[in-house]
């Protein structure tokens, strides 16, 4: 491992040495090295193949910007070499090869590229029809990006809320300037940077020519950073997308900060782009900024002899960064014909440094999986080089011809990205309120234009918050030299001149796709994948508007780019799935159906007890709980039911605008069914509603209907406005429903302030009372058919009342039955549930509900529209029926209903009824067919005909004399 | 402190087994059993000023609302919070939260003196004012400490930093998908944050406490610990 | 996320309220034409530009209105539903004419 001296380094602990092992062979790196740079230091700089071709490739950014450093780790695939940490004994693997990475099979592939054409999969799969299923899986091989470890613990991921006056993303120059000057007094500043230090381009660029400037910048700025304590720093993290109203989420190791800012302030600086020549993807060709990262960041000399290509004064600090690390530089390759002379470039020539200017590196050549020279040319026109080659020697190439901001979040939040031609740049603007830019970004690149224009950016926020009332400068005149250059792209008869090094893109590529009539960038995109692999175009977007613009004779500011999308970097799934809520609602005797062995299942959020006992002996479990109920008593716990009180001199008057039947006339101490429609005449829930008093009802509602129920309420008496209170009581009650012939005799026993009587209390009659000293509601109901008293108690005191009752019916031999023995019990009755019986389109009428509609009403929801279809034909009607065929399968819920091959009906609920001893169920017919005694015809399970008998609701008890004992 | 058994009250804490679990000590409190502490009585205060949560779910509490019910309220002598979603400590030790125009949401002391709600809740009913079961209807956790606010940011969209959500105020809002009231209202310098929220949800929302609590060490105490946390100035 | 501003509580994460549609006066429900009446149940205007829309914030249960512009996606205010409905509406038989 080799080190340049410090102060090289900024990373690094020199202190703390880390074995890790890469392919299995074993390297050394320092603490605070990425796995690339800790590589670099050993000399390796072959990461990975690339995705289509399998060509080698190396660090190109050492930003975590690019997917040429994806390795594969033990349980991480794609982690991107120049990003992740090291970590002891990390085993590191290059993945996307065969064989090995230094000799990959796949490499072939890209002999055969002339087969491989933009398109490729479009044109080669489209037909014949299943061609792609048939190749899909060995071409998912080739191009698979690393292996799933599927035996992976899951870590904890967490998540947090975080609010902040003003968030700045990026902690570069601006961004430390824009944190600065926002934390004025009481405003709460968060900055954050994805690196693990802040100062930015600070930490590894140079700005004057005696290398000191950004040093001694970054110091002071992070010296005031950290003395005031209004800033909040957060390195390492990743603001991952920008949504409405500053909504940022935020990824620092396995947490999600989702951080709301009132003002957000983007200082995300730019990124070097890459110049696009023949083998502009072997490794040892890379971005200048990359290898001045390895060497200020890590201490790693990037290459022994180098060659710059440049079309800015960026390429001549890189040569004095090179030439001090002891990095021979063997020429700078400027595209511009007649550079300006500046410091940088005078510095440069003194040191000797041969300068060719008008020139291009028109392709770059390979041995040993590395760069070992590059071939230079006179540049003639646009693109178009002389024929006269020179070669230089060299293993490193630096790329320092021009940036493209880092306009993501800034375009996801509204803003418009434009090309400003003079400088060969693209440009934001449009932004909304409560979002600032400064910095690159915003194309500003002189280090005093940087700072000014991040104070200038947090004052717009202070005073947008309040905190200030300054008067704003003017923005300061962009400057008048680009660093980009406007054509770095120079076309070679070999191809292989990458402007998509994820996609294996080629100048062709792009050009085909528009000659194939993909003009548009959007198309172009998806017809060549450009900018659709892992660094979603930040590499590749200008290079490839400026080749469609040229290709299409447009602009490149009307060739603009795609779509940013979030999210900005990959996130692992962890970050989404983490600390979740799954809200779960017991009822207060939730336990005691533990306790008896119950199956409970969730409906919406509450737990309900299916039926008791082993899941095995489902059915006949099942069928001992109805038959209990029918020839002796049964406790079910109906705690989930919706409980509504409605109170006032206006309550019955609401009752009667709010459901379909009267309520105004009903007597004090009795129940009404009330059914619920909406405006379009739609059945959509119902219950009872009990008359405690005068102005006093008691309504109950279905369990998942109920907070609907009551929303659609409370939205009606916006609008009505009648001397009502409506209050949402369903968690406040306790319930159970005490049914079956000997319901009263077990009720009895601890209820002893009411009559129980029948001629007292009779059948849909309310009473208020106690049972077992508890303050209870009685209801007389009938849900499923036989004599029953629902019992509401204060939810606190629901175990007590359970344990009473099974006490009380100890003699009788109580038992406790679940919903599914309740859904066969109503269904026996002919009683429908709202939701499963009925859809999105059921009336009154075709639910045989038209008995509970009152014409009396000036008006109730749902009147008028079912006025209107009463006078129409009906379509279709709820009809039971009963399967005679010992033989046949019983038909199940959704089966369709046949008349001939002709779909006219479904069945929506259907069981073997244990007190009838056949199926029986409830489906939707073509109303001539509704008649009792029709025969219908069910597709049942393996597409088998039932054939069904329509008979007369209710299958059992039809008298309903049971319910009324 | 006597052998007691919360399942042998008639009113139950919908936690009371998650209690036993915890192994802590109960007392009495009307017609329920409240948990005293679950592990050293001396040390749960300390526990608490860090983080801790409370059931208090046995504790009193009521509720009215009603064009006429401020008014009235009034007249009983209750100190009105002057603004919704703002709430004040009565003379009594008793606290009113003010939900809206119309509502207002009444909860006993630390010790549960029920006086006030009692009082309340056996007057004839005035028009345009309407009772509300909250001691049936809403479960009642207390979060204290510190490191409160913090716990919360990973539960609650609302800042409720101290310095953001003052002593008084209420908020009603989503707190782990469910939803609840939250009110400040600390226990002499330590900051409190109640909880009323969906009774049938308590054990979820306990647990929810619990699990963004680990991360800062904090853990369930007992209501002697949260008296000597509100004697404390 | 977006943010919206509840007149009882404030602003709040717009995942805290619930939406309610968009509203439209009704027409006299006992004396409209089939084709109005229609209209109103099942029409809905998908209007570019400012809509009024009922929200819900759902921890509180309150209902109120906000005017929205549909094209940018921005609320230009929220106000409580006492401001269009003033006064009780009663409705009379269906012979009689129209909501007093």
């Amino acid at each position: 491992m080799q080190r340049l001296p410090l102060p090289y380094g900024l990373l690094i602990d020199r202190e703390q040495t880390i074995g890790f092992s890469f392919e299995n062979k074993s390297y050394q790196g320092f603490a605070g090295d990425t796995i690339a740079s800790a590589l670099a230091a050993n000399n390796q700089w072959l990461l990975s193949r690339s995705f289509k071709y399998h060509r080698p490739r190396g660090a190109l950014t050492m930003a975590g910007q690019d997917a040429n450093t994806m390795v594969q780790l033990p349980s991480n695939p794609n982690a991107l070499a120049d990003k992740e940490p090291l970590s002891a004994d990390l085993r590191v693997m290059g993945q996307n090869y065969s064989g090995s990475l230094k000799t990959d099979r796949g490499a072939l592939l890209g002999l055969f590229s002339r087969f491989l054409p933009v398109g490729f999969y479009y044109k080669a799969f489209f037909k014949p029809r299943g061609i792609w299923e048939k190749w899909a899986p060995l071409i998912r091989k080739k191009a698979g990006l690393g292996i799933i470890d599927q035996q992976l613990e899951p870590d904890y991921y967490d998540k947090q809320y975080k609010f902040y006056d003003v968030v700045v993303v990026g902690a570069g120059p601006s961004g430390m300037q824009a944190a600065l000057t926002a934390a004025v007094d009481g405003c709460e500043v968060l900055l954050v940077d994805e690196n693990p230090v802040l100062g930015g381009s600070l930490n590894y660029s140079r700005l004057d020519a005696k290398g000191s400037m950004a040093r001694e910048v970054r110091d002071l700025l992070v010296h005031d950073i950290e003395a005031n304590s209004n800033i909040t720093c957060m390195t390492n993290a990743t603001v991952n997308a920008w949504f409405a109203d500053n909504w940022l989420p935020i990824i620092c190791q396995k947490r999600l900060y989702k951080v709301r800012a009132k003002q957000t302030i983007l200082c995300t600086g730019a990124l070097e782009q890459q110049a696009v020549f023949h083998n502009n993807d072997l490794p040892g060709v890379m971005m200048s900024s990359a290898a001045q990262r390895l060497i200020h960041l890590y201490g790693v000399r990037p290459g022994k002899t180098a060659v710059i290509v440049t079309g800015n004064d960026d390429g001549y600090a890189n040569a004095l960064d090179l030439t001090d690390a002891g990095v021979q530089v063997a020429a700078i390759v400027d595209l511009r014909d007649k550079p300006k002379s500046s410091p940088l470039v005078r510095a440069a020539k003194r040191r000797g440094i041969e300068i060719k200017t008008g020139y291009a590196v028109y392709a770059a050549q390979k041995r040993r999986n590395h760069l070992a020279g590059v071939v230079i040319r006179k540049i003639l026109s646009q693109g178009v080089c002389d024929t006269q080659s020179k070669k230089i020697r060299c293993d490193l190439l630096c790329m320092a011809i021009g940036y493209t901001p880092t306009y993501q979040l800034a375009c996801q939040a509204g803003g418009q990205l434009s090309y400003d031609d003079k400088s060969a740049m693209f440009t934001l603007n449009n932004l909304p309120d409560g979002l600032q830019i400064a910095g690159s970004v915003d194309s500003y690149w002189d280090l005093g234009n940087c700072l000014e224009e991040g104070a200038r950016a947090a004052t717009i926020a202070t005073n947008g918050l309040g905190f200030t009332q300054a008067v704003i400068p003017e923005p300061i005149a962009k400057e008048k030299h680009s660093p980009n250059h406007s054509w770095p792209i120079f076309a070679h008869p070999k191809g292989k001149e990458f402007v998509d090094y994820d996609e294996d893109l080629t100048i062709a590529d792009i050009v085909n796709a528009t000659r194939d009539g993909y003009e548009h960038i959007q198309l172009v995109k998806r017809y060549s994948t450009c900018g659709m692999g892992p660094s979603q175009g930040r590499h590749s977007a200008l290079a490839a508007a400026r080749l469609v613009a040229a290709a299409t004779n447009r602009t490149v500011a009307e060739t603009g780019v795609t779509t940013a999308r979030p999210p900005f970097a990959p996130e692992h799934l962890g970050h989404s799935a983490g600390r979740s809520f799954y809200p779960a609602r017991r009822s207060n005797m939730h336990y005691r159906h533990i306790e008896a062995g119950a199956q409970m299942l969730q409906a919406g959020a509450w737990y309900r007890p299916a039926f008791y006992g082993e899941a095995t002996d489902r059915e006949n479990r099942i069928n001992n709980e109805v038959n209990n109920v029918r020839n002796n008593v049964g406790l079910v716990d109906v705690s989930t039911l919706g409980g509504l009180e409605v109170r006032g001199p206006d309550a019955g008057e609401f009752l009667n605008r709010f459901y379909t039947f009267g309520f105004i006339k009903q007597p004090v101490g009795r129940a009404r069914y009330a059914l619920l429609t909406n405006e379009a005449g739609v059945v959509i829930d119902d219950g009872v509603a009990c008359r405690f008093s005068h102005q006093h009802y008691y309504v109950t509602a279905t369990t998942g209907g109920v907070d609907r129920v009551y929303q659609t309420m409370l939205k009606w008496n916006a609008q009505w406005r009648l001397d009502v209170d409506i209050a949402n009581v369903t968690s406040a009650y306790c319930g159970v429903n005490i049914a079956g012939p000997r319901a009263r005799q077990v009720l009895a026993k601890i209820c002893s302030d009411i009559d129980l009587r029948a001629e007292a209390f009779p059948y849909m009659g309310v009473r208020e009372g106690t049972v077992a000293d508890i303050p209870a509601r009685l209801i007389r109901v009938g849900f499923v058919g036989e004599l029953g008293y629902e019992i509401h108690v204060p939810q606190q005191y629901g175990e007590a009342l359970w344990d009473a009752l099974m006490e009380a019916g100890r003699e009788e031999t109580i038992k406790p039955f679940g919903i599914e023995a309740q859904r066969i019990l109503r269904l026996e009755k002919g009683h429908i549930i709202i939701g499963q019986d009925t859809d999105a389109m059921s009336n009154p009428m075709e639910v045989q509900m038209g008995w509970a509609v009152s014409h009396k009403k000036p008006f109730f929801v749902g009147g008028r529209t079912i006025a209107e279809l009463e006078m129409k034909m009906p379509i279709r009607s709820l009809v039971g029926f009963v399967v005679n065929d010992e033989n046949a399968p019983i038909p199940l819920e959704s089966h369709l209903v046949l008349d001939g091959d002709q779909m006219t009906g479904r069945v929506t609920s259907c069981n073997y009824s244990p007190t009838l001893g056949k199926p029986i169920g409830l489906a939707y017919v073509q109303p001539h067919c509704a008649e009792p005694g029709s025969q219908i015809s069910i597709k049942s399970s393996g597409a088998v005909m039932v054939e069904a008998n329509v008979v007369t609701l209710p299958f059992y008890d039809s008298k309903t004399l049971r319910q009324e004992l | 402190m006597s052998e007691q058994k919360p399942d042998q009250a008639l009113r139950r804490s919908p936690l009371y087994r998650r209690h036993l679990q915890l192994n802590a000590r109960f007392e009495e409190l009307g017609d329920a059993l409240v948990v005293s502490a679950y592990g050293d009585t001396g040390m749960e205060p300390r526990l608490g000023v860090s983080l801790a949560v409370a059931d208090l779910c046995c504790l009193p509490r009521t509720g009215f609302k009603g064009p006429g019910a401020p008014d009235w309220a009034a007249d009983q002598g209750v100190e009105l919070p002057s603004a919704p979603n703002t709430a004040l400590a009565q003379a009594d030790g008793s606290l009113v939260a003010k939900l809206s125009h119309q509502e207002l949401l009444i909860c006993s002391d630390m010790q549960g003196h029920s006086g006030l709600i009692d009082r309340l809740n056996h007057q004839a009913p005035a028009p345009g004012v309407y009772s509300l079961p909250r001691a049936d209807s809403h479960s009642w956790l207390a979060v204290t400490g510190l490191l409160a606010a913090e716990m919360f940011s990973k539960i609650c969209g609302v800042d409720l930093r101290t310095h953001k959500f003052a002593q008084g105020q209420v908020a009603q809002t989503s707190i782990a998908k469910i939803n609840g009231v939250i009110v400040r209202h600390d226990l002499g310098a330590t900051p409190c944050f109640h909880i009323f929220s969906d009774i049938a949800s308590t054990e979820f929302l306990w647990d929810c406490l619990l699990d963004a609590m680990e991360e800062h060490l904090g853990v369930a105490i007992g209501v002697a610990a949260i008296r000597s946390l509100a004697a404390t100035e | 996320m977006k943010l919206l501003t509840c007149p009882l509580n404030g602003q709040r994460n717009i995942s805290e309220f619930t939406y309610g549609g968009e509203y439209h006066p009704m027409p006299n429900p006992n004396s409209t034409s089939p084709r109005k009446w229609a209209e109103y149940v099942f029409f809905h205007d998908n209007e570019a530009g400012v809509v009024i829309e009922w929200w819900c914030h759902t921890a509180s249960s309150f209902w109120f209105l906000a005017e929205r512009n549909t094209v940018t996606d921005t609320v230009i205010r929220t106000f409580e539903a006492s401001e269009i409905f003033k006064r009780r509406i009663d409705f009379v038989e269906p012979t009689s004419g129209d909501i007093t």
